[in-house]
């Protein structure tokens, strides 16, 4: 069994209700099964990072501080993050 | 430049403790009473200059303003008395801080070690001047005829009927972050004419009005001083781990979920 760290950030976390969550998943386990660990009952959080069954263009997935694709395989006390857009230079009034 | 505070009886003896064990510049703040020394009528500031070192004196001024002042060329300021700010503070005999890090009895029961490392985990006083002032000791300052900088601050309005911003809160993808703005910068240094590049994002409450990020070019000429200094602050925005929740006279959001 591989042990993973999950962090989430801004809405995703308020979404989910936790900052910080660990998920177990078998050996040889990709990103995508500790994304399905973690989403298992989160309903909120899936409906918030899946657009079509899939995860969002717009949602970053990030392991161990890089990019992630889902289908890599995860180690044991790897940190897996997700996160919104990063803050980006509009703010509400650009709004449309 | 790192800040610690200690309040309650005994907080001078206690960072003239802590000073002595700092590597770098260190200052030191004291909150008075009406002391001090005195101004002529119709002068804002004076100061006397000699061999011997400087001494000013200043009408208004905050707590704020001095820490800005030092941050440029200091590496620590230890401030004693100032219960209201929200430095990390040792307080003492039981003393109030609105941020308390450590307490002791006294001066001698508390640990010089444990203060200075809450100093040094918090986040840094970092202005404009200290960036500026950080680049131009590069060694490579010689072969530099300019310095370019880029300041973002909290807008309270972009039209005149919008809600008022009161102020914004940035979240930080801690260790990743700090990753992402060193790989910049270290990308930016490498272009020809470009020396040094340095860039700091506040994260925390930041109200209408304050500074929130800074990013700051040495180059051998203006052009591309400008040119690294816009496209360092255009990769800040798209790939540095920061989330902006926006507060409003109105109402409280996530600035990306309005893009």
């Amino acid at each position: 069994m591989t042990t993973v760290r999950w962090r989430l950030f801004a809405d995703l976390a308020e979404v989910a209700g936790d900052r910080e969550t660990t998920v177990t998943v078998g050996d040889g386990a990709t990103v995508e099964d500790a994304l399905d660990a973690l989403l298992d009952g989160r309903n909120g959080l899936r409906a918030r990072v899946f657009d079509d069954g899939t995860l969002a263009d717009h949602v970053n997935l990030l392991r161990n501080g890089d990019d992630a694709s889902l289908s890599e395989s995860v180690e044991e006390d790897d940190e897996l993050a997700l996160f919104p857009p990063v803050s980006g230079g509009a703010s509400s009034h650009h709004r449309v | 430049m790192h800040v610690l505070g200690a309040v309650g009886p005994g907080a001078t003896a206690l960072l003239e403790r802590v000073a002595p064990r700092l590597d770098g510049r260190v200052a030191t703040v004291e909150a008075v009473d009406g002391r001090g020394p005195t101004r002529r009528e119709g002068v804002d500031t004076a100061y006397t200059l000699g061999d011997g070192g400087w001494r000013a004196a200043g009408g208004d001024s905050s707590l704020e303003a001095v820490l800005d002042d030092l941050s440029a060329d200091h590496d620590y300021a230890l401030l004693a008395g100032f219960p209201e700010a929200t430095v990390p503070t040792v307080a003492l005999g039981e003393a109030d801080a609105a941020n308390v890090v450590l307490e002791a009895a006294d001066a001698d029961e508390a640990s010089v070690d444990d203060a200075v490392a809450a100093a040094e985990s918090a986040e840094p006083h970092v202005t404009l001047s200290t960036l500026v002032e950080r680049v131009k000791q590069s060694p490579r300052a010689e072969r530099a005829g300019a310095i370019a900088t880029f300041t973002g601050r909290v807008r309270a309005k972009e039209e005149d009927d919008d809600d008022r911003t009161t102020q914004l809160t940035f979240e930080k993808y801690e260790g990743v972050a700090e990753a992402k703005m060193r790989t910049i910068e270290s990308e930016l240094a490498a272009r020809d004419g470009v020396e040094e590049v340095a860039m700091f994002h506040r994260t925390g409450v930041i109200e209408d009005g304050e500074d929130i990020v800074f990013v700051v070019v040495l180059a051998g000429h203006r052009g591309e001083s400008f040119r690294a200094v816009e496209d360092g602050i255009d990769r800040l925005k798209d790939e540095v781990p920061l989330f902006k929740k926006e507060t409003t006279v109105t109402e409280d959001f996530w600035v990306h979920d309005r893009e």
